[in-house]
């Protein structure tokens, strides 16, 4: 068995998670038990199914990607993974950390964001958007400035407005290697196939939680610099909503009426803001000086 | 009965302005509608409707994963919404995944409008939105391997869309087996707006009287699309590109393409331009 540390959470597996913190020792009090396992049609029997490949039960959630896994996550404390045939582990690790982690953070409470979490002072930033526009760009960005990063992709906020701190990697594409200058030697493709990186985080990894300041979320426009509108009263708790990690899951979990709870209470406590940047002809450091200058840090 | 119309074209071909006398007709509005507003659906290569109908990230999926998987997120929206009626762009040509099944089926698909345009006038207009030269624009309109934001080594905001030449993309769609295929010309939009509209929003099941359809087709009035744009920008705008609606002329090829340019045009395409009523009998442009 192999212990792990993420989420304020203890890990014990069944196999080997390198994208976690190891932790030296066989973790007592374990969090959540990932065993490997099948699933089977009578475990689906009385599960609703909300997408093609999702089904659910109270506390019981089952997701199958084709082709490399099934996985039921169950009461925010176990995680059984079903591997497909011939598979490599690291595409089943990639889905393990994403989705269903996402989900079991949900099951343990927490309102989950899809984004990033960038340390700054004493608090946090939090950057959502859509794939594509550049949230993972961005935390590498502020990492070669040398600040650090809390969480990127599944960002768990709890109930006093804190995100706990993840996985200390970032998932950056090739063009981001190149663009930022990053040496690439050592690093692991995400899964084969994909010109994408596993990016450790080391030194940049920050382990503790912080509370929320700003909320950002990114467009990409036609414009010629970037744009910052604040967000206000009731907008501020639909933006925050429009944004969660996987709201067809919310929805399916019956986690609804905690959710709008969850984003009532954080949007009263932070700043929130719609950031545009240009899609043409945009440097990535525009957008991380104008982050700071929003959140009152010297560039 | 529930599922999806979609809306097919080769690009530049008048699917922004045939979503736009759509939307107005819906909205049935005594004001146009905002061109930023449009009352259409999600585009079929929207990875954002992937990924939320899919619940893992296309960004971490190989391309051959994601053409086998995209059928299934449009399947899903008949069951999702039975009742409810989705009216989707697409570019894609109509083709076969790795594992045979069509990227849109008739298990969730209740039909297509395919629009097409002369290739002589596209090739302008696909230069002028994509940035490049003419003879740029040709090549990819004749490249069997043409696709829309392919990239191995970024994410772009939508999925890998396959084109094929522009002869591949009208047949893939105008002879798919197992498709309810509604063909409707740009040149018949601008000739015949009542006429080609109406019968194209008959075949989509939306209920209009022929005021409404008037009124939404003068407020998507070429010229009034031009001014939206230059009052409020038009967020589908590519950024390389300083508009996106430019001239929306038939003919224009006439003033622009060279006589080696239109040769190539016609060897390339002819039997498709000959079908579709773009060239004579003796193959000259009509």
């Amino acid at each position: 068995m192999f212990d792990y540390y993420a989420y304020g959470l203890r890990f014990c597996s069944e196999f080997e998670l390198p994208e976690l913190s190891a932790v030296g020792h066989q973790a007592d009090d374990v969090d959540v038990f990932v065993s490997l396992g099948e699933v089977t049609e009578d475990d689906l029997k009385g599960a609703r199914q909300i997408s093609p490949y999702i089904w659910v039960r109270e506390n019981d959630f089952f997701l199958e990607v084709p082709g490399v896994a099934q996985f039921r996550v169950t009461s925010g404390s176990s995680i059984l993974v079903s591997p497909s045939v011939n598979i490599d582990f690291d595409s089943v690790r990639l889905f393990l950390l994403g989705s269903c982690f996402g989900a079991l953070l949900m099951q343990r409470g927490y309102l989950v964001l899809h984004g990033n979490a960038i340390e700054i002072g004493d608090r946090c930033i939090v950057c959502v958007g859509p794939s594509g526009v550049g949230k993972s760009t961005l935390s590498t960005a502020f990492m070669k400035r040398g600040y650090r990063i809390l969480a990127d992709d599944v960002v768990p906020i709890d109930g006093q407005g804190d995100v706990v701190p993840g996985i200390p990697r970032v998932k950056v594409w090739d063009d981001v290697v190149s663009k930022l200058s990053i040496k690439n030697e050592g690093l692991t493709l995400i899964r084969p196939g994909l010109s994408k990186y596993n990016l450790p985080l080391d030194l940049s990894y920050c382990d503790v939680t912080r509370r929320v300041s700003h909320l950002f979320i990114l467009s990409g426009s036609n414009i010629d610099s970037v744009e910052v509108d604040y967000v206000h009263g009731i907008e501020k708790f639909s933006s925050l909503s429009n944004n969660t990690y996987r709201h067809r899951f919310v929805k399916g979990m019956n986690l609804e009426k905690v959710h709008l709870q969850q984003c009532g209470a954080l949007a009263g406590k932070i700043k929130m803001a719609h950031v545009q940047r240009p899609k043409l002809g945009f440097q990535i450091d525009q957008l991380v000086d104008r982050l700071l200058l929003e959140v009152e840090e010297p560039c | 009965m529930g599922g999806i119309y979609w809306l097919a074209s080769y690009p530049k071909s008048g699917n922004t302005w045939f979503r736009a006398v759509l939307s107005n007709c819906l909205l049935n509005s005594k004001e146009p509608i905002n061109i930023n507003d449009l009352q259409t659906d999600a585009i079929a290569s929207s990875r954002v409707w992937f990924d939320d109908v899919l619940g893992f990230d296309s960004a971490d999926l190989t391309m051959r994963e994601i053409e086998c998987l995209r059928p299934d997120v449009y399947r899903w929206m008949k069951s999702e919404f039975p009742d409810r009626i989705g009216y989707h762009k697409i570019h894609d040509a109509y083709s076969l995944g790795e594992n045979g099944r069509p990227l849109v089926d008739d298990l969730g698909t209740l039909g297509a409008v395919y629009i097409l345009r002369n290739p002589l006038d596209v090739a302008p207009s696909l230069a002028h939105h994509s940035h490049v030269d003419l003879d740029t624009a040709i090549n990819m309109m004749c490249d069997p391997n043409h696709c829309l934001s392919r990239s191995k080594n970024k994410l772009s905001n939508q999925l890998q869309q396959r084109l094929g030449s522009w002869s591949q993309h009208v047949e893939s769609w105008v002879d798919a087996t197992d498709l309810n295929v509604f063909v409707l010309r740009y040149e018949d939009m601008q000739y015949e707006p009542s006429k080609s509209f109406g019968e194209a929003f008959s075949f989509l099941d939306v209920s209009y009287v022929p005021d409404q359809l008037e009124r939404a087709i003068a407020f998507s009035k070429f010229e009034n699309l031009v001014d939206q744009e230059k009052a409020n920008g038009f967020r589908e705008r590519p950024a390389k590109a300083s508009h996106f609606f430019r001239k929306g002329k038939v003919g224009e090829w006439r003033q622009v393409l060279s006589a080696d340019q239109i040769t190539r045009l016609i060897s390339e395409h002819g039997n498709v331009m000959q079908r579709f009523g773009y060239l004579d009998d003796n193959g000259r442009p009509v």
